[in-house]
């Protein structure tokens, strides 16, 4: 009777156990979703403003170091305005590239500064807070760059604040190019260094050397084009067919704080599109 | 005196939430105490309430401070899972009946580190599985993180169980 009652309260615990592994391991495979639900959501918003408290302090003993990246900045802002008021000049003499550049700059995508209240660095899957949220016009999908690079990309958001994923979380790539006209394939973050990447699946005819800066492609509907991610380094043939990178990134997260959204303001028409095409090929499939 | 334990282990909550949320010293170090605060829950509390505790608690800590909702739930479940098997097996069976305290003064030192050590390492594991960092980085770097990350995990819990005991010797568990 006991040795029964012992089998019995082992199966309940193994049971038990096994249904809540799975319940949490659900939760983990579908993280994306539950930080969307307003539990999630007002967790992150609660956390941000004590977080935003600690930092700050923070932020007070670290001004010596951002007055200097500011500098930095500054200078290499004003090398650009320079570079665009010689292009603009140049144009205005040559009448074609005047009129291709006034069709291309469509202005699709809508850019606002935020400053990242939470960035969480050492983990596999590392996120981050913004201080923006749906009051601030943000939306889920929107990039998250600097001058420097990509960010990472909002998940859920909440009033005030949004969560992103970190370009440094091995569930996200971003769709880069070799140099301005070369081969494009995934960049993704390669687990362990702030500031290592590794751009994969680049086919072998195409050369390249040590140092070349690599950009986003545009063929995000999230990143605007040209947007410089790092300089190559080493590389490696894989399977015979395609080179992976490796690459050093020109953003380090460790001193990252002021960021640049990017809102596609197409997205949504892109979507539609996508979902007319999705209903298109149901009923295709179904006659 | 389940007050006094309920209390600590807020607090050990507590702390381990902060220590996620802003000690980002290196990738290479994984620092948790909640291994411990499983293991010293009182004997006197089934495995099925040990793991809803470490449930809830591994919740918690993904809610509050880590960010992927279920990876410290998923990593404490097994832990609960063979908290008493663990005991029973480290300690003696009389362990689990006799309500002893969870301290170094009454299982001994190497009992208690071997005890730390196993549910850490069962903790790591799992882990570094669920986050799926056995698919992506490589092996040294794995090896490593679990190395330094065990070893401080280890240490810190000791400190942490011995602390508590001797601020409640009077108390069965902590």
């Amino acid at each position: 009777m006991q040795k029964k009652r012992s089998i019995t309260k082992i199966a309940v615990n193994a049971a038990i156990f096994i249904m809540l592994e799975v319940a949490a391991l659900d939760m983990l495979a579908h993280n994306g979703i539950m930080q969307d639900f307003a539990v999630s959501r007002a967790v992150h918003g609660f956390m941000a403003k004590c977080w935003g408290g600690a930092q700050k302090a923070g932020y007070y003993f670290s001004l010596k170091k951002t007055n200097e990246a500011l500098a930095e900045e500054n200078f290499r802002l004003a090398g650009q305005v320079r570079r665009y008021k010689e292009r603009e000049e140049a144009m205005l003499t040559d009448s074609i590239a005047a009129s291709y550049s006034a069709q291309g700059d469509s202005g699709i995508y809508v850019f606002s500064p935020a400053t990242l209240v939470k960035v969480s660095r050492n983990k596999q899957h590392n996120y981050l807070i913004v201080d923006k949220g749906s009051e601030d016009g943000i939306g889920q999908n929107t990039g998250i760059i600097t001058s420097q690079g990509v960010v990472g990309i909002i998940d859920a958001v909440g009033k005030h604040y949004s969560y992103a994923m970190s370009f440094m979380n091995t569930g996200m790539s971003v769709s880069a190019r070799l140099g301005r006209e070369g081969a494009v394939g995934p960049l993704v973050w390669d687990g362990t260094s702030s500031t290592g990447a590794v751009l994969k699946e680049i086919p072998l005819q195409y050369k390249f050397n040590e140092g070349d800066t690599v950009f986003t492609s545009g063929y995000s509907s999230i990143f605007p084009a040209d947007i410089p991610l790092g300089l190559t380094g080493s590389s490696k043939i894989i399977n015979g067919a395609t080179y992976d990178i490796k690459v050093t990134l020109l953003q380090d997260f460790n001193s990252i704080k002021f960021v640049t959204l990017v809102t596609n303001a197409g997205d949504a028409e892109i979507m539609e599109l996508e979902k007319k095409e999705e209903d298109v090929s149901t009923e295709n499939e179904k006659k | 005196m389940k007050n006094r334990f309920t209390t600590y282990f807020i607090l050990l909550l507590a702390a381990q939430i902060l220590l996620c949320n802003f000690l980002n010293i290196s990738p290479y170090l994984m620092l948790s105490i909640l291994p411990v605060l499983i293991l010293a829950l009182p004997s006197s509390i089934p495995t099925v309430g040990a793991m809803l505790i470490a449930f809830a608690t591994g919740l918690a800590v993904d809610f509050l401070s880590e960010g992927v909702i279920g990876l410290n739930a998923a990593s404490l479940l097994p832990v609960a899972y063979v908290r008493r098997d663990l005991s029973a097996l480290i300690f003696g069976e009389k362990f689990n009946d006799t309500s002893e305290p969870f301290s170094v003064k009454n299982n001994g030192v190497w009992k208690m580190i071997f005890a730390i050590l196993v549910s850490q390492t069962i903790f790591l594991l799992v882990y570094f599985w669920a986050e799926g960092a056995f698919m992506t980085r490589t092996l040294g770097f794995n090896l490593l993180r679990f190395g330094v990350s065990l070893s401080a995990g280890v240490l810190l819990s000791v400190l942490i169980a011995e602390t508590c005991a001797s601020q409640s010797d009077d108390i069965k568990s902590w």
